[in-house]
């Protein structure tokens, strides 16, 4: 199945899920709700070293 | 050149230098007269690919009757072998002493002009649509393999059979759209060839066997060139029956090797059944897979349908987006041979405008490198969509050069540069921080800076202007090239100066002017939203849209939309902003300090 990461619109806010593959990066993305192309990918917390 | 493959190019327009592999034929082309004494004798025996393997052929042959030039090869893979010598019976009855088993591959290089790229394309190989029975059942064929067997030049020297029993089938069924026009399987493109090429096959058969039973399924004919309806009309008033509908299901009569096609007859609304002969899957064309070596040489790109870009596709539809390059026939979209023939002449006319100048004269938009400024790093080599900046050398100091001729000038190279040291000409850093001051210097709380590319998203605000569409008078549109000429430091510098907000835009991903080079701007804006937060900025303030020529009507969208998220930013967050991004104090190198003291 193909990858998927979670996406921010920033111009109305949505929050979706989209295809991400690091290799194919960048690629043209469009949010869904108000068709914006600000799309930022919602980068994962980095855990703190030496917490579970 | 036939027999041979491009390894490398290098250079630019007017000066390309192409380094060619000639493979071994293992007989003297120059000397063979085709007498085919050799093929005789030759006990080697392999498919013949393009006869689609209906027939054989031998170790040494001539690839297609067709082929220039007209003399004969050895296929080292199906010949006994050369290393030691295995058999030589060619080489002992061939008169005129052709055959060299110790040939060697040859490396040349050749100084041309221009290029013209003609690679052709790949036929869909319907094997996963399982429903169709192909490869399970012998009498289910591909159109490329009917070709072959309607062929007078085929195996069957035009005889037609079908594969199982080698009689003539007298009832035979198409089915179009093999491959194409699917989103599930195959591709989600039209090929544009293959109603014509069944309408045209379906006239062959009634012309040579009147009594057979033609049936076409198909989703919708496209007959859309010169003559086209007519044939299809031609098609039609023979007998040949379209049934519109494409099967879901075809068996075999295990006994007669018949097969049994289920459809839904869309036009009836009834599930039909129809007992065939003979099965032709009209398949689909692909991209052509080995292209790629050639797309990475020549610094090409390709659409989201696999077939290689046009410079653009109204006003350059031959040209490829690096100069001096063209491109002709499939390489570029599926076509007929009249469509092929047609771009095929344009792109030599194209070439010849090059070949036929002593000079040429490039745009006078261009990057400038100041080997002073140069750190070496070599970043612009690397974004550099073209290929235009020779490499550079930390070690020896040597700093990159743009090669003129090469360069598009869309910029990326002097926005990724972090030494400052590109120029682009007429769109210089001075220039354009002088354009963001004119916006900036008043009212800076009721303004958007809009970075726009020249070919899209500026041509979108005209269009938008012609169409007198109505967007906020609060943004003032700053012009670059491409997108990619968009610095970081130009936004900060815009924020720093007490914009609101900033919109980058662009050209849609597959429509970048300058090949790729708007993924360096969503890469650049990206690192820049996390720049901006990590410093406490709404990174919402900084916007990128992609906009078309044709989008007027998305240009105002944006526009009012930007204007609304300008309005949501308060005084105190633009003061904030200022104060983060305040060039912090450079510290007082330490020579200065102690003369200082
Ligand atoms: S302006 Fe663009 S094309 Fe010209 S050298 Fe710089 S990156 Fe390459
Ligand atoms: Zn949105």
């Amino acid at each position: 199945m193909a990858q998927e990461a979670d996406f921010k619109c920033l111009r109305c806010g949505n929050s979706f899920r989209a295809p991400y593959s690091p290799e194919t990066e960048p690629q043209e993305r469009a949010c869904p709700n108000c068709k914006s192309n600000s799309v930022r990918r919602v980068k994962e917390q980095k855990e703190a070293p030496g917490k579970k | 050149m036939t027999y041979s493959e491009v390894e490398n190019v290098t250079g630019y327009i007017g000066n390309f230098k192409v380094t060619i592999r000639k493979k071994a034929r293992y007989v003297d082309e120059k000397e063979c007269n085709a007498c085919g004494d050799c093929v005789k004798v030759c006990p080697s025996c392999t498919p013949d690919e393009y006869q689609m393997g209906f027939s054989t052929r031998k170790g040494i042959y001539i690839p297609f009757p067709q082929a220039v030039p007209s003399s004969y090869l050895i296929d080292m893979k199906t010949c006994l072998g050369n290393n030691p010598i295995a058999c030589a019976k060619c080489q002992e009855v061939c008169e005129k002493k052709c055959i060299d088993f110790d040939a060697k591959d040859e490396v040349v290089t050749v100084d041309v002009g221009a290029i013209i790229v003609a690679v052709g394309n790949d036929v869909y190989d319907p094997t996963e649509l399982d429903e169709y029975g192909y490869r399970s059942y012998e009498n289910v064929i591909t159109s490329m393999e009917f070709e072959r067997l309607i062929c007078a030049g085929g195996p069957t020297e035009g005889h037609f059979i079908r594969p199982s029993d080698r009689t003539r089938p007298k009832s035979i069924g198409f089915i179009q759209c093999v491959g194409s026009r699917s989103k599930k399987r195959g591709n989600p493109y039209c090929s544009n060839i293959c109603c014509m090429n069944t309408i045209k096959d379906t006239v062959l058969l009634k012309d040579h066997y009147p009594d057979t039973d033609v049936k076409v399924f198909y989703m919708d004919i496209r007959a859309f060139g010169k003559g086209f309806e007519d044939l299809y009309m031609k098609s039609k008033d023979e007998g040949v029956h379209y049934v519109r509908g494409l099967p879901g299901e075809v068996e075999e009569n295990p006994e007669t090797g018949n097969l049994i096609v289920t459809v839904e007859n869309t036009t009836t609304g009834k599930i039909e059944k129809h007992e065939l002969e003979l099965l032709v899957l009209s398949v689909g064309l692909l991209p052509r897979k080995d292209s790629d070596v050639v797309r990475q040489l020549l610094t090409l790109s390709r659409t989201s349908d696999g077939f290689l870009m046009e410079s653009h596709p109204k006003l350059k539809p031959v040209d490829a987006p690096t100069r001096g390059v063209f491109l002709a026939g499939c390489a570029e979209a599926p076509k007929d041979v009249k469509d092929s023939v047609t771009q095929a002449s344009a792109a030599a006319a194209r070439a010849n405008v090059i070949l036929a100048s002593d000079k040429l004269t490039v745009e006078a938009i261009t990057a400038h490198i100041d080997p002073d400024l140069c750190k070496y790093c070599g970043l612009c080599v690397k974004v550099c969509p073209y290929k235009a900046i020779t490499p550079t050398d930390r070690k020896k100091k040597i700093a990159p050069q743009v090669i003129e001729a090469a360069c598009a000038g869309c910029g990326t190279c002097g926005a990724e540069c972090p030494f400052d040291s590109i120029s682009m000409r007429h769109f210089t850093d001075a220039q354009i921080y002088a354009q963001i001051d004119a916006i900036l210097d008043t009212n800076s709380q009721d303004k958007v800076v809009v970075f726009a590319c020249n070919w899209c998203s500026y041509a979108g605000g005209d269009f938008a202007g012609i169409s007198r569409l109505q967007y906020p008078v609060s943004n003032r549109l700053i012009r670059t090239m491409c997108s990619g000429r968009v610095k970081d430091e130009f936004v900060l510098y815009a924020f720093r100066k007490g914009a609101p907000v900033v919109l980058v835009s662009g050209c849609h991903f597959a429509d970048c002017h300058y090949i790729d080079a708007n993924r360096q701007t969503q890469l650049r804006v990206e690192k820049l939203w996390d720049k901006l937060e990590k410093n406490g900025i709404r990174p919402e303030r900084l916007q990128l849209e992609w906009i078309s020529a044709a989008e007027g009507q998305k240009f105002a969208v944006v526009m009012k939309a930007v204007e609304e998220l300008r309005q949501k930013v308060t005084a105190e967050e633009i003061e904030h902003t200022k104060e983060v991004l305040a060039p912090k104090p450079k510290k007082k190198p330490v020579e200065e300090a102690a003369s200082s003291a």
